[in-house]
């Protein structure tokens, strides 16, 4: 009885029903821990900088507050950018996975091209696109976008075709060999157990693709002809010293990211609630 | 008795035939490992067959053999007098593997129809033939649940509902309940040989399992290892319908004994 009690706090911890709680708790407590001392002033005196380089968080909440319309205009280019650039781009890989499960001889080489595009940096692949697209239209708004989706398609490119052929070919131990002695034809096994087996596949390459588009759209914007989207407002604010201004466009990129993460999630949790 | 089960297997006819057949690997080394040693068998239309070895002894090559999963080195297998490449095309083969293979997306009922919508049968059909299917294995409540709700045994019971669902000729199991705990194994014994009473199908069976083998078969093939051979054909003249009780009987311990003796380099 005696060691039971002594146990009884590891015994907390352990607990399957209390760990996916404690798993929710514990980034949030620390996350508000970090306002806390952000907010008193306590993280500036341990970082040794002031209010004006980084301001706290009720100024940032406050410029949100006063500036929303301005903000959501940004929000709303930054967002359609990464939207638009991870669709056609995850439809491409996904296309190329096909591509290289349908051809085995050079689906492996041709993909590791492909992987290869995802150790280009986006600095530099983003003012070597603005470049390129400098023809494609005479309105700025314009050529700016394509500059910009086709950034954040090439990143999304990659990441969806790698984990998509992965998703297509590791399929369940014997599931071949079931399908051949029911005489299926390749396209029938390619739509009842290949594509299927790929979903899955699928969000994982969201899950770094989502972000990954959000970080893309932003840099690009930076680099990008027309002056519009929260990545090119933390730009051009740090140009004029506004510090405040610009953390409040750094928060914001924050929140797009991580909603946009939850809409997924949310998405998963659906599509996948059957599986194991 | 024994008289009697002789009498009705005259009548039956051979179905497969397996004349010489070897199969040879290369393992690693790039040395040739012969895995099937000159194997003839003939097995009988709605005969129950246990290939028994221990592993390594080739009783899954010879399964793959028969299934066209696998093309013998040399030799040839006919069933019906055709070859086992075309049976498979006329989808008259039923298989169940070592684990259940169910599709996870796909509930209980439409993994039972996977098949039936691949051989284009009706959706009233498929339908109809899945809920009877799922009735006879005793998992009608569970039709609409997904793989992941059911327990190891009754994933398999899934598995074996979907090979007899295609209404096969030819039934082959691969060590199907090797990863069954021991109460779950027997009662999916008698499920097993209810339905093939019901069905008659011709089954073979690879198990490693000396009693299993015995408990379920007409025949027993003991197959040795290195190179894998068939060391002996024992006939099970156990009455049918088996029935968990025999299992005590001095008829079923002698045989067990008979098997095991028969393996080549002694008993295991």
């Amino acid at each position: 009885m005696i060691k039971r009690k002594k146990n009884i706090f590891i015994r907390f911890f352990r607990n399957p029903k209390v760990q996916p709680f404690l798993s929710v708790i514990l980034p949030v407590a620390l996350g508000v821990l970090v306002f806390a001392l952000w907010q008193t002033q306590i993280l500036h005196k341990i970082l040794g900088t002031d209010t004006f380089t980084l301001p706290l968080p009720s100024q940032i909440n406050r410029i949100i507050g006063d500036n929303l319309p301005k903000i959501m205009l940004n929000v709303k280019a930054t967002v359609l950018v990464a939207v638009i650039g991870l669709a056609i781009g995850s439809f491409i890989g996904y296309l190329i996975a096909v591509l290289a499960t349908v051809f085995p001889r050079w689906g492996a080489g041709g993909l590791s091209i492909v992987a290869a595009f995802n150790a280009i940096p986006i600095v530099a692949l983003a003012p070597v696109m603005t470049n390129w697209t400098k023809d494609v239209s005479s309105d700025a708004s314009v050529r700016s976008m394509v500059a910009k989706v086709l950034v954040v398609m090439i990143v999304s490119i990659a990441t969806m075709s790698v984990n998509a052929y992965r998703g297509l070919n590791n399929l369940p131990e014997f599931s071949l060999d079931l399908m051949k002695s029911y005489a299926a034809k390749k396209r029938v096994v390619f739509f009842k157990l290949r594509l299927p087996n790929s979903v899955p596949y699928i969000f994982t390459a969201l899950r770094v693709g989502v972000p990954s588009s959000v970080i893309s759209a932003i840099v690009s914007e930076y680099f990008a002809e027309y002056i519009t989207g929260v990545g090119r407002q933390i730009r051009e604010n740090i140009v004029i010293a506004q510090y405040a201004t610009a953390w409040t466009y750094i928060a914001v990129a924050c929140l797009i990211g991580i909603s946009m993460y939850c809409i997924l999630m949310m998405f998963e949790g659906i599509l996948l609630r059957n599986r194991k | 008795m024994s008289e009697m089960i002789k009498e009705r297997e005259v009548e039956r006819e051979v179905e497969i035939k397996i004349d010489d057949v070897c199969m040879s690997f290369k393992d690693n080394n790039s040395n040739d490992v012969q895995a099937l040693n000159r194997i003839n068998l003939a097995i009988k239309k709605g005969e129950f067959i246990a290939l028994l070895g221990p592993s390594g002894c080739g009783k899954t090559t010879l399964l793959r053999t028969i299934a066209d999963l696998l093309e013998p080195t040399s030799g040839k297998v006919r069933i019906s007098g055709m070859t086992p490449k075309e049976i498979r095309l006329q989808q008259k083969f039923g298989i169940v593997f070592q684990n259940p293979v169910l599709f996870e997306w796909r509930t209980v009922k439409k993994n039972v129809e996977l098949p039936l919508e691949i051989m284009y049968w009706s959706k009233v059909e498929r339908k109809k033939q899945a809920d009877r299917m799922l009735e006879l294995v005793g998992l009608t409540k569970f039709a609409d649940h997904y793989p992941k709700q059911l327990s190891g045994g009754m994933q398999q019971r899934v598995g074996i509902a979907r090979a007899f669902g295609i209404k096969p000729n030819i039934l082959l199991m691969d060590e199907p309940f090797s990863a069954l705990d021991e109460f779950t194994k027997e009662k999916l014994h008698d499920d097993l040989l209810k339905i093939w009473r019901e069905t008659n199908k011709t089954v073979i069976f690879v198990t490693h399992n000396i009693q299993e083998a015995v408990y379920l078969s007409d025949k027993v093939c003991v197959l040795s290892p290195h190179p894998g051979r068939l060391s002996a054909v024992v006939e099970i003249d156990l009455p049918r319908p088996r029935t968990i009780g025999m299992k005590d009987s001095i008829q079923f311990t002698e045989l067990v004994a008979k098997v095991r003796n028969s393996f080549e380099g002694g008993s295991l």
